[in-house]
């Protein structure tokens, strides 16, 4: 019997192990042959950095990173300022609990969807599409996530805090930004996190809402995909990698609970 | 003290108001368009012409239909092959990694917060007619001639469950992680075997889990296009990508917006069911249910 229980759980790990092969064999092999001197269809011919060096001289490449980069940061700002300070109006003892179910939906939406109805929706107001549009479309994301995941951190806060500061003569604005505020951070930081990297790898929102002239990132590798197998996609998939587990690696070491999903 | 606080309560509106017009504005606003804009009919002209059902009709024949049915299978086979590698291994994160948790998590993600197109690209590399998978089994001896593992239901499927597993193995992790393990040895100690514990504790007591992962996959899945696009070809046809191919084309913008209108009902419907479907499934039948 106990021999059994034994087998079960090395047939349980074996089924866990296989998993994450299947998650990590195909990064393995793409970054494997970020490396290789040759071509991919040759097999491996010896170690080069020629791939990388091709991919930071393109022009494309940076100016799409920089795009990328400036609508993730944009939108992560407006979000968590819009979202704190609809914080701050409910910290005041506002009835505004009520409208807090107004942003469970954007989440729920398919994003394709939600793609649609901003088109649309831009097309229809003529506002020309572009980084602005994208921003605000990611915006969207983002309040569905910074709003749920710091109302329900506020609401776990500690009440005898705010009320101590209240008793001794802080006004509600000081009260908000020397307690409430610091409190609220390492939830805000996560979450700040979180909104970026999602904008920053968006691609259903970027590929509707960008319009033809602006490049992200997402559809820069969309049209590097679309002309085939180049060891140069190879070497950005590694260099996204490695920046994304740094990213991941900040995130699991703020000591917080944020719930992903 | 009465004036600071009268004062701070004519600040906050001001402060409070613009988080809730930008929703409005541009998430509320934008949904009620296109559902106007699928009933509404406009003359070449551009002036209204009154409420039609026209563009919804077009799409009531078999060819869209087939296109929805297809996306609602997709979706469904997607979440059901997810829940299926997911349960074993968020139970394992869950009570047997002890101090590896965070390490197994900290490994789901990383794939999960890097662009997803890269992946499409990895499976691509692994999959396609020259790619390192054909290589491998010609270099081994098993075949001569490649095999066409690209633009097929078979890489769509692959790249799908690869893109939505974590969707599918945190919230049931996190649902698990609160589970208490005593529940599962007084169930053993009670004489129930491994699977009866399994059947009748621990997936009833995981269900909110288990529906949260089957909606996070299901209704995404259900409208994804890239994934169908870039790994199925054009074989078989996907609610995303006729919508994609409306809405983005020429003078067919109003006919995408209904038949989005038309999907979304269907993925509405088809999310209650799964509801009813799911607790029918796992929920716990009557109070004597562990009797013999």
């Amino acid at each position: 019997m106990p021999l059994k229980i034994e087998g079960s759980k090395i047939v349980h790990f074996i089924l866990v192990l296989s998993t994450y092969c299947f998650l990590y064999l195909p990064l393995i092999v793409l970054v494997v042959f970020s490396f290789n001197a040759e071509r991919f269809p040759s097999p491996w011919t010896g170690f080069s950095w020629r791939w990388y060096e091709e991919l930071f001289q393109s022009k494309y490449l940076w100016q799409a990173f920089m795009n990328s980069l400036l609508v993730a940061a944009f939108s992560t700002l407006i979000s968590l300022l819009l979202g704190v300070f609809l914080i701050f109006y409910v910290a005041q003892g506002k009835k505004i609990k009520n409208f807090l179910f107004l942003y469970y939906g954007n989440l729920v939406v398919p994003e394709t969807v939600l793609a649609v109805a901003l088109l649309g929706f831009f097309t229809l107001t003529y506002i020309p599409l572009g980084l602005t549009t994208l921003v605000l479309a990611h915006t969207i994301l983002g309040l569905g996530f910074v709003i749920p995941i710091t109302y329900s951190r506020y609401s776990e806060l500690d009440t005898k805090m705010t009320e101590a500061s209240l008793v001794l003569g802080a006004t509600p604005k000081q009260t908000f930004f020397k307690v409430t505020l610091p409190l609220l951070r390492p939830s805000l930081i996560a979450t700040g996190l979180l909104i970026f990297i999602i904008s920053f790898d968006d691609f259903i929102l970027s590929y509707f809402c960008a319009g033809s002239s602006a490049q992200t990132l997402s559809l820069y590798i969309l049209s590097m995909l679309r002309t085939g197998v180049s060891p140069v996609v190879n070497a950005l998939s590694a260099v996204l990698l490695v920046l994304s587990s740094l990213l991941a690696l900040v995130f699991f070491s703020i000591k917080t609970r944020v719930r992903i999903l | 003290m009465k004036f600071t606080s009268k004062k701070s309560s004519e600040f906050p509106f001001i402060v409070g108001i613009p988080a809730i017009l930008w929703q409005i504005l541009l998430f509320y606003l934008p949904l009620v368009l296109i559902v106007g804009t699928s009933f509404i009919a406009i003359s070449d002209s551009g002036s209204l012409e009154g409420f039609t059902f026209e563009k919804i009709g077009v799409f009531l024949n078999p060819t869209y239909i087939r296109v929805i049915l297809s996306s609602v299978l997709l979706g469904l086979a997607n979440a059901t092959i997810c829940f299926c590698i997911a349960y074993p291994l968020a139970y394992f994160m869950a009570f047997r990694a002890h101090k590896f948790k965070n390490l197994l998590l900290f490994l789901l993600l990383i794939p999960f917060w890097t662009n997803f197109l890269l992946h499409v690209y990895a499976w691509f590399f692994v999959l396609e007619r020259n790619g390192f998978l054909n290589n491998l089994l010609k270099t081994l001896g098993l075949i001569q001639d490649s095999i066409p593992f690209m633009n097929s239901l078979f890489a769509t499927m692959i790249m799908m469950v690869y893109y939505y597993l974590p969707f599918m193995v945190l919230p049931i992790y996190s649902s698990l992680e609160k589970f208490d393990y005593k529940l599962i040895e007084a169930s053993l100690d009670l004489g129930a075997g491994r699977f009866k514990t399994l059947r009748r504790i621990i997936l009833p007591l995981s269900l909110g889990g288990i529906r949260a992962g089957f909606f996070l996959v299901y209704i995404p899945s259900f409208g994804e296009f890239a994934i169908p696009e870039l790994m199925g070809g054009d074989k078989q046809m996907f609610v995303g990508s006729v919508v994609a191919r409306y809405i983005l084309g020429d003078q067919t913008g109003s006919l995408g917006a209904a038949f989005t209108v038309l999907s979304s009902v269907i993925l509405c419907v088809s999310s209650i069911l799964l509801y009813f479907v799911l607790n029918l499934i796992f929920k716990r039948r009557g109070s004597h249910a562990v009797k013999n």
